[in-house]
């Protein structure tokens, strides 16, 4: 107890318990990101806008069924659902990705992260897909209640349901994952550039929203080439057109032409692109 | 008064934070440049620029930016304080605000709008533009100068209005058109110079009033809101 050089001991202990790794943070991380993406585990103020776009979302999507259901009325199918609502995937982006990254600038919070095994990889990471799987589950359960009101209503037995599952609703998914992976790079990468939430918001919704007239600009010129390149501009008809591409003549409203690999390179590069910023983002962060 | 206004004005441009708010007009000439130089004929070029990109989206986000950045910013870092503590009538604090967002958002939409304007169809019509722009600025600005005074988070508040009301409820639903600033700006604009671009739901004096209404009406609002204004910590 006594020993020489000790004025005082007060009884502080170390932990001696196990210490978890990156992985742990990753994981915790991770599970904080898309909890607070719908304001889980926090207070009502934060719960209204994601769970308003939730509410439109889910609402489109029972209308549909039903339409289908009663009236055998396909107002959309699952490839369509997605753009129809484009509008509300930006309004979530722009409300959840400065909640992932702006709060933790402002709360100056970055050097306390950084301080722990995390690397830049692991926080980038973790609210990426975040924010991926939170904009997938605003896609794709409205897709499910879809495929699951079609399928309790379809004649035709477990073959037409199967044909159902296997040739609409995991195409519709791939495409929403697609969608998910897009919006959240590019939105987590423009709201890691400020703490303000507000900026960030206006930033994200800015960027989205002045691409897409220009694809209607675009595809008015005189020329096939540059109609068939016009979906490359902004990041909704970029994903029309690498999913025009991949199934080969899907119709979706929009003329790639030739160009479909470009469509694709474009769209892989734009995801690239906008992580390794992100990652480049927090080699360094400020402590305030 | 006019030392609010000059902080508000360096707040927004201090820093060359004011080259945030030049790629929106920028593209929107240069579309319309391009456009000329491929010999598109205005009648199809019009309607995109000047209405799906101009009037639905440089217009209402500066404003946007501006409005909520004027007051909301202030709000949200708590340096509010410093000006409500000083003997200045809160009149004075949102008319200086007020003018500045409403001068810089109606520069910034004005004069790319009348470029526009004037490249798709004639002088008469750019100044049409840009007269509806001014009005549309001066509406949208007291809107979210407003809202940034009712509620924390005024940015959403104001993109909900603008991507769900006027975006996606002003296609569908015609009822909503009466509560639409972007469709006051467009009934302006095409009774000063009728052209096949514009497509004016709204007559002129329900146009002219209803801005009237939401300038002045909010200005008057965020007024008596700023008198009774109790600081909050962060919260949510």
């Amino acid at each position: 107890m006594s020993d020489a050089g000790v004025i005082h001991d007060i009884g502080y202990q170390r932990y001696e318990g196990p210490r978890l790794g990156r992985a742990a943070v990753f994981g915790a991380l991770y599970q904080h990101g898309l909890r607070a993406s719908f304001g889980l585990g926090r207070s009502i103020k934060a719960k209204i806008f994601p769970w308003l776009v939730v509410g439109i979302v889910l609402l489109v999507a029972v209308i549909n069924a039903a339409a289908r259901a009663q009236f055998d009325v396909i107002l959309f199918d699952y490839f369509e659902f997605d753009s129809t609502i484009s509008w509300l995937i930006i309004f979530f982006v722009a409300i959840v990705a400065p909640e992932l990254m702006s709060r933790d600038m402002r709360a100056g919070v970055l050097p306390l992260y950084f301080s722990r095994p995390l690397r830049a990889a692991d926080y980038v990471g973790a609210k990426v897909a975040s924010l991926v799987t939170a904009v997938f589950l605003l896609l794709g359960v409205p897709q499910l209640i879809m495929f699951l009101t079609a399928a309790f209503t379809l004649d035709g037995g477990i073959g037409k349901v199967w044909e159902e599952f296997y040739g609409a609703l995991l195409p519709g998914w791939a495409y929403s994952l697609l969608w998910a992976v897009l919006f959240a790079s590019i939105s987590l990468l423009i709201a890691s550039l400020t703490g303000k939430r507000a900026f960030a918001a206006g930033g994200i919704v800015a960027f989205f929203l002045m691409t897409t007239p220009v694809v209607g600009v675009l595809s008015i010129l005189p020329s096939e080439t540059a109609q068939d390149l016009a979906g490359l501009v902004s990041p909704m008809s970029l994903i029309n057109g690498v999913y025009i591409w991949l199934a080969d003549g899907v119709d979706l409203g929009l003329d790639v032409g030739r160009f479909g690999p470009i469509y694709g390179i474009e769209a892989f590069c734009l995801v690239a692109v906008a992580l390794l910023l992100l990652l480049a983002r927090y080699r360094k962060v400020a402590s305030l | 008064m006019s030392t609010v206004a000059y902080i508000t004005a360096r707040g927004l441009f201090g820093r060359r934070r004011a080259l945030l708010l030049l790629p929106l007009p920028l593209l929107l000439v240069g579309l319309a440049l391009i456009c000329e130089a491929y010999d598109v004929s205005p009648a199809d070029w019009g309607q995109p620029v000047v209405v799906g990109l101009g009037l639905a989206v440089v217009l209402p986000v500066t404003a946007l930016i501006v409005g909520t950045g004027v007051l909301g910013s202030e709000v949200d870092d708590g340096t509010i304080i410093h000006i409500l503590t000083k003997p200045l009538p809160r009149r004075d604090i949102i008319l200086a605000k007020m003018l500045v967002a409403a001068g810089v958002t109606a520069v910034t939409a004005a004069v790319p709008l009348f470029v526009v304007g004037a490249l798709a169809e004639s002088v008469r019509f750019g100044l049409a533009l840009a007269v509806g722009a001014v009005a549309g600025a001066l509406a949208y600005s007291a809107l979210f100068l407003l809202l940034s005074l009712l509620t924390r988070r005024p940015v959403l508040v104001g993109l909900a209005y603008i991507l769900v009301w006027e975006g996606l409820l002003g296609r569908f639903v015609s009822g909503t058109r009466v509560l639409s600033i972007e469709q006051y700006v467009i009934g302006i604009a095409d009774k000063i110079a009728p052209s096949a671009i514009l497509d004016g739901k709204v007559s002129l004096p329900v146009a002219v009033v209803m801005s009237a209404i939401f300038a002045v009406g909010g200005t008057l609002y965020a007024i008596n809101r700023l008198g009774s204004f109790s600081m909050a910590g962060e919260t949510s």
